[in-house]
């Protein structure tokens, strides 16, 4: 029981720590907010959802806009644009397939990521081996060089 | 006796060291997944997305309180010539700053969850919701990264945790 205490004490002791350095970061997030938000300029590439039909660009949609499209001729064929009457949550758009694709990419880029970081270090352990074999196999020699240096 | 009294402390620390590890690999399975979904934000929508958000915040710092003595170890060694777990605690430190600044760009830029709270931001500038939308693609980067790192652990543990699951038993 006491050895509980003393696990419960360290846990704490070491949360305490990690909120300090959390805290640290986040005082320089703000900073950087305060002091320097002119760094973070124009658009980024990445989430904004582009969506392009005939005559009509629609990008930065807000969250919680809603896009109704159907496929045409010349791409996507906005059907509804719905952003008044409250926001939508979108709480039942984890059950409908077409946003499957989503998941499926964040999913792809982890996959690739970790495979290729994967591929690199097996690569990296076998040249180590490899090279350590070599060095064994040229024998004493090579050892008492390195001694003597 | 005296070897009774080593030997139940002893066991004692098998079993809390098994107990810790099965806690780390599916903690971390868990944390991955909620990421995962909480990435996916048109897979989400907005609602899921910002409480996921939250609690990815505080899950990650039970993640960094359970490993803390790894942080100090390895902070200590980094002047070594040959620390073995320099590039894990880069990557981790920048995963530290891109995951923290991720979540508190996403509570300041909150639509659902903090107001839900009470909790109600004006004058939150654009560069919250860009600093949100680039720190995300960094962690989307660093995430796969920190993982692969220890992918030798993970296959490990990962295959005795699933190939024959008894959980009545220590490992």
């Amino acid at each position: 029981m006491p050895e509980a205490g003393a696990v419960a004490v360290k846990f704490l002791r070491h949360l305490a720590a990690v909120t300090l350095v959390v805290a640290v970061v986040v005082i320089g997030g703000l900073a950087w907010g305060h002091f320097g938000a002119s760094t973070l300029v124009g658009n980024l590439p990445g989430r904004n959802k582009v969506v392009t039909v005939p005559h009509v660009r629609l990008k930065d949609l807000p969250p919680g806009t809603e896009v109704v499209a159907r496929p045409g001729p010349h791409g996507p064929v906005i059907v509804d644009v719905s952003d008044s009457g409250g926001m939508n949550l979108g709480l039942d758009s984890m059950f409908q397939a077409v946003n499957l694709p989503v998941v499926r990419q964040t999913l792809e880029i982890e996959a690739g990521v970790t495979a290729a970081v994967v591929i690199l270090d097996i690569a990296r352990r076998r040249l180590r081996r490899f090279l350590r074999a070599r060095r064994l196999q040229a024998g004493g020699p090579a050892q008492r060089r390195e001694q003597r240096e | 006796m005296t070897s009774q009294l080593r030997a139940a402390p002893e066991s004692g620390r098998r079993r809390r060291i098994a107990a810790r590890t099965r806690l780390d690999f599916w903690f971390d399975l868990v944390l991955l997944v909620a990421y995962t979904l909480a990435y996916s934000y048109g897979f989400t929508g907005i609602g899921i997305h910002e409480w996921l958000g939250l609690g990815i915040g505080l899950a990650l710092l039970i993640h960094l309180t359970l490993h803390w003595d790894w942080v100090i170890r390895t902070t200590g060694r980094l002047l070594r010539p040959r620390g073995p777990d320099k590039l894990i605690w880069l990557v981790n430190l920048a995963l530290l700053i891109a995951m923290t600044l991720c979540v508190l760009s996403g509570i300041l830029i909150s639509r659902v969850a903090l107001p839900y709270l009470g909790i109600n931001l004006t004058r939150i500038g654009p560069f919250w919701s860009r600093a949100h939308t680039l720190t995300a693609e960094v962690t989307l980067g660093l995430v796969p990264v920190h993982v692969a790192l220890r992918w030798r652990w993970i296959v490990r543990i990962g295959r005795r945790l699933l190939t024959c699951p008894r959980p009545g038993r220590s490992r």
